[in-house]
């Protein structure tokens, strides 16, 4: 990890038309964290996700990572990695034609050896030449990830990524999870279910309607991240 | 990687799905032949008149079957999201229209190109010596049908009635590009002088540069959120 | 205030404008008295052109600036713009009819102003049907760029297309004096409509925007 990995937010917020989906939020995420997102549907975790990813454009504020505002410096996007609930991946093309796209777009050097080490810990090295479209769930997300980590990101941003995965494909993402933090990586976790996040993050932050209500050190205990997180969660969960 | 190399990248990742699937190149093709009946039947085309408004009744059904084209051109990317991984990958979104259109463009030829010899069969036109002239309107048309339609294909994408919206939006702005390989289109059937080739084919390279490099500058704009 | 002002100018305007096209300016020679709808065909055309300007004007400004009031003056004028097209569309046919003999002729300038037309309609249309709220500005700009570019493009190309139909009097025709200044003064006078119809609908855009912002307060307390 040669990159810093640090996300600031000064008075960050969006609005679409008259709504507003994150109000001014000030944040510093510095190099390193595990951060838990959590809120109620709406209460805009997605969109402080894509803020931070440079996907969104914030209405005011800034958005910086690593030092740099992504809508001026468009090379620092290559510090952020996300996964999320959709694949981000080419159905008709094989897993390995994706993760080469991908590493062309980044302009990676060594493709080769690069994608048979990124197939390999997808352990989908024997499944590489099939087309996406015939893999499970599971191995789908297992690529998505491979993708998502290709260039080695420092900051690892996660909207739901647990979503629809088999007990055998969640423990592998969690034990990326726990590798990826073992080597000094940031990241955020966005997700509605809590156990999920259990033991992976350091740091909660609560949204509601768009506001920041709680920003707080975690030692990662379950019932700790509960009796936090309950007063602002759907009544569902 | 430069510029240059992310387009080309985004072009042959297209130009391969599109290969593997076919799922825009046949079911295209086989529409533009039904236009042409459909025409054919409308205005009775075997006769005199062929001449006259054969060239409109091509490129009538190339518009047609280029609309539903440059709709599903940002399909693949919306299907998994894949449109967010590429705009998360470092360097100016400018290439990933770049490598669109360009994709665009060898789509649009293509259709083109396979259902010309069902035009000149059906129409009793014996093509060989057009050919080359032929050739370059096509390319300068579908150009001009590529430059904005990318464009507008990915601002169409984000939108409410996207599929009524598209042609909204495209064909008035396309009209004067259209009129250009009309007209080109006729004077090469008809065996025309260079000279009055000329100046149709110098509006539609003009049309295909100034909305290249405007689409190009815009395309940032248009699928920001 | 200050646009109840400029209303009473725009009113004595117009008087003064009617009184040259009507009282004033012979009538002349070939066309006869539907000659004077020139007065206001022209104008409009150029007030629409005038209006088309102001969307490409509204729309870079919005995407540079992104303050929301070149967007209104982008939305504004494109609507404006369609209205003097309409203006004009409707004043060449009763023009033609007794000049060229039928309403309509696929004649190079009339074609060019429908096909524009109809660019500018459509630039509505998607802002209206098509985008929410929070990307008509955005979407709203490129468009308004994009259309205003092929403005010219529109005009080269129905030129060439049908260069032989041609039955408007060339760009620079000689007038006489007095339907030279009638002229000037209908110019004035249209530019003053539009210029004034402009702030009024930008003012109720921002009413407008305020009210929606103002119910989406209520929701959010």
């Amino acid at each position: 990890m040669d990159k810093d990995g640090e996300i600031v937010l000064t008075d960050a917020a969006k609005r679409f038309g008259a709504y507003t989906a994150l109000h001014p939020t000030n944040l510093v995420i510095s190099r390193g964290q595990a951060v838990l997102l959590v809120g109620a549907n709406g209460a805009g975790k997605s969109t402080l996700l894509r803020l931070v990813a440079g996907l969104s454009r914030p209405s005011d504020g800034k958005v910086q990572i690593n030092g740099h505002d992504l809508q001026d410096a468009p090379e620092a996007r290559s510090a952020i990695g996300l996964l999320s609930h959709q694949t981000l991946l080419y159905d008709e093309l094989t897993a390995r034609e994706n993760l080469r796209f991908f590493a062309q777009l980044y302009g990676l050097h060594n493709v080769q050896e690069r994608l048979d080490e990124a197939l390999a810990e997808a352990r989908l090295d024997d499944r590489q030449h099939h087309r996406v479209s015939s893999f499970s769930r599971g191995m789908k997300q297992r690529l998505a990830l491979a993708r998502a980590t290709l260039h080695r990101p420092s900051i690892l941003l996660l909207d739901e990524p647990f979503t629809g995965l088999d007990t055998g494909s969640a423990t592998a993402l969690r034990q990326f999870l726990h590798l990826f933090r073992g080597n000094g990586g940031t990241c955020i976790l966005v997700t509605h279910r809590l156990d999920e996040a259990d033991g992976l993050v350091d740091r909660l932050l609560v949204l509601e309607r768009g506001h920041l209500r709680l920003d707080q050190a975690l030692s990662s205990d379950l019932d700790q991240l509960y009796a936090h997180c309950a007063p602002y969660l759907d009544s569902a969960l | 990687m430069s510029f240059i190399g992310r387009a080309l990248a985004i072009l042959r990742k297209d130009l391969q799905a599109e290969w593997r699937t076919k799922e825009r190149l046949s079911p295209m093709v086989f529409f533009t032949l039904l236009v042409l009946l459909v025409f054919n039947f409308s205005f009775e085309l075997g006769g005199a008149a062929l001449r006259e408004i054969g060239p409109g009744v091509l490129w009538s059904s190339y518009v047609f079957a280029s609309l539903l084209g440059l709709g599903r051109s940002f399909a693949d990317e919306h299907e998994n999201d894949a449109l967010d991984a590429l705009l998360l990958a470092p360097g100016d979104h400018g290439a990933i229209y770049l490598g669109k259109m360009v994709g665009n463009l060898v789509f649009l030829l293509a259709i083109e190109l396979l259902s010309l010899p069902f035009f000149a069969l059906f129409f009793n036109l014996s093509l060989g010596f057009f050919l080359v002239p032929l050739l370059a309107v096509f390319v300068l048309g579908s150009a001009c049908l590529a430059s904005v339609g990318t464009l507008f294909a990915a601002m169409s994408n984000n939108m409410r009635l996207r599929e009524l919206l598209l042609p909204l939006l495209l064909l008035p702005m396309i009209l004067p590009a259209l009129i250009s390989c009309v007209a080109a289109t006729k004077i090469v059937l008809a065996n025309g002088h260079f000279t009055e080739l000329l100046p149709h084919m110098q509006m539609l390279g003009v049309y295909a540069v100034v909305f290249t490099v405007l689409s190009l500058m815009l395309f940032e704009y248009a699928i920001e959120e | 205030m200050r646009s109840t002002l400029v209303s009473y100018v725009l009113f004595a305007a117009m008087l003064i404008a009617l009184a040259a096209v009507f009282l004033w300016v012979p009538t002349e020679k070939e066309m006869g008295i539907i000659q004077r709808i020139f007065y206001f065909h022209v104008p409009s055309a150029m007030s629409a052109f005038l209006a088309f300007f102001l969307v490409f004007i509204g729309s870079i400004q919005y995407l540079r600036t992104r303050e929301e009031k070149w967007d209104r003056l982008a939305l504004s004028a494109a609507e404006l713009g369609v209205m003097f097209g309409l203006i004009v569309l409707i004043t060449g046919p009763l023009w033609a009819k007794p000049v060229w003999g039928v309403y309509w002729r696929w004649e190079p300038r009339l074609t060019s102003m429908l096909i524009t037309f109809t660019i500018y309609v459509a630039y509505l249309m998607v802002r209206d049907y098509g985008a929410q709220a929070s990307q008509a500005p955005r979407l709203g700009a490129v468009m308004g760029i994009l259309a205003f570019a092929n403005v010219p493009l529109v005009y080269y190309a129905v030129d060439l297309w049908s260069a032989d139909q041609q039955l408007h009097p060339p760009r620079n025709v000689g007038l006489e004096p007095t339907m030279e200044y009638a002229k000037w003064i209908c110019y004035a006078t249209f530019f003053l409509l539009l210029f004034h119809l402009v702030a009024q609908r930008m003012e109720l855009a921002r009413i407008e925007s305020a009210v929606v912002r103002l119910r989406q307060k209520l929701d959010d307390a």
